[in-house]
């Protein structure tokens, strides 16, 4: 019965493969036609010197609203699942991360190693995922990238005990998260308003910085998806009941 | 460039076997991770086909990258994260009902409660 698993199995992987493999090793030649546009003509187009950032904030900012939205959707499902799992359960005290600072050193799980060096870390990390952030435009990094740097920030401060931050509740993180969508939401269709349409750029006039409104939806999103990850992850360290 | 088409090969195929093949649903969710990450490998490597530079629009530059390949990976890391946290999600709930991360003995206690 065993064996016959294991057979299974493998003529499964071995047909996935026939499928897949000729895909993968393909020599097909990739074109060049996008490159050599945008190698001309990203930086007068959008601002950006990176051209990642003028892709999915300039030229495709509407697939970067339609991720955002998959990501609300995705802490909303994890939040309802965990959260939910958190009323039920009693000997949470024994595992969580999260506990009170004077429950901690009777942890198993919890060192001084990782008390000291999360709390001291937090704030460089957060400070550092800020200018990966801000300067997504002219270097690499972006809104997505500064976000899940600051995500795993604000994982330190929650699990450190020095620093003592409103940041690490889960209250205050969904209402950033929310508002920031609701920014999103504003900034792209203010173009509207303007004459240049959804995700135009509203103040290419007002303004003397060329990359001003992919600065502006770099903030947002980076708000954005930091706040999400960290509320996932605070909810998966058990600490979503402190509201 | 064959090496890399053969590593990732075998990455996509590692993390297919392990959806297949695990009964332990973390290793399964893991497998999805690593199917993820070949995906975006091989995005990466076949953009980097024609050129040599990072695509960030210095004076000196002539031979970059194609970026569009780069931008779409942006997209589909951020979602494999999305998927890996809600899947871990119900794997919590499924652990906490059953009392096992085993698929087949999920699979009898559930049938058993009904």
């Amino acid at each position: 019965m065993k064996k016959l698993e294991l057979i299974k199995i493998v003529i499964t992987v071995l047909l996935c493969s026939l499928l897949v493999v000729p895909i993968i090793l393909s020599n097909h030649s990739w074109p060049t036609h996008a490159r050599n546009y945008l190698l001309v003509n990203a930086q007068s187009d959008t601002g950006a010197t990176n051209t990642v950032s003028a892709i999915y904030l300039g030229y495709r900012a509407m697939d970067t609203l339609g991720e955002t939205l998959v990501l609300l959707v995705s802490v909303t499902g994890t939040m309802a699942i965990l959260v939910k799992l958190g009323k039920e359960q009693t000997d949470e005290e024994t595992t969580s991360f999260s506990l009170t600072p004077e429950k901690r050193p009777t942890n198993r799980l919890r060192t001084h190693l990782l008390e000291t060096v999360a709390s001291k870390l937090g704030p460089i990390v957060l400070l550092f995922g800020f200018y990966v952030m801000l300067y997504g435009h002219i270097s690499p990094g972006g809104g997505f990238q500064g976000g899940v740097i600051v995500a795993s920030a604000i994982v330190f401060l929650a699990l450190g005990t020095e620093v003592k931050s409103k940041l690490t509740s889960t209250f205050v993180l969904s209402r950033i998260e929310s508002l920031s969508f609701l920014l999103l939401i504003l900034a792209s269709i203010s173009g509207v308003f303007f004459e240049s349409g959804f995700f135009g750029n509203p103040i290419k006039s007002a303004s003397s910085l060329s990359a001003n409104f992919i600065i502006l939806l770099n903030i947002i999103i980076g708000l954005k998806v930091g706040t999400s990850i960290a509320v996932m992850c605070i909810a998966m360290m058990g600490g979503s009941h402190d509201h | 460039m064959i090496i890399e088409r053969i590593l990732i090969a075998l990455l996509f195929l590692s993390g297919f076997a392990a959806i297949v093949g695990m009964r332990n649903i973390i290793k399964k969710i893991f497998g999805l991770n690593l199917l993820n990450a070949s995906v975006v490998l091989l995005f990466i490597l076949e953009g980097s086909r024609i050129g040599n530079q990072a695509p960030i629009l210095d004076a000196d530059i002539t031979n970059m990258v194609d970026p569009i390949p780069q931008a779409l990976m942006l997209t589909a890391i951020v979602i494999g994260v999305c998927v890996s946290a809600l899947s871990l999600a119900l794997a919590v709930r499924l652990y906490k009902a059953t009392g096992s991360l085993d698929i087949q003995v999920i699979t009898e206690r559930l049938q058993r409660e009904h």
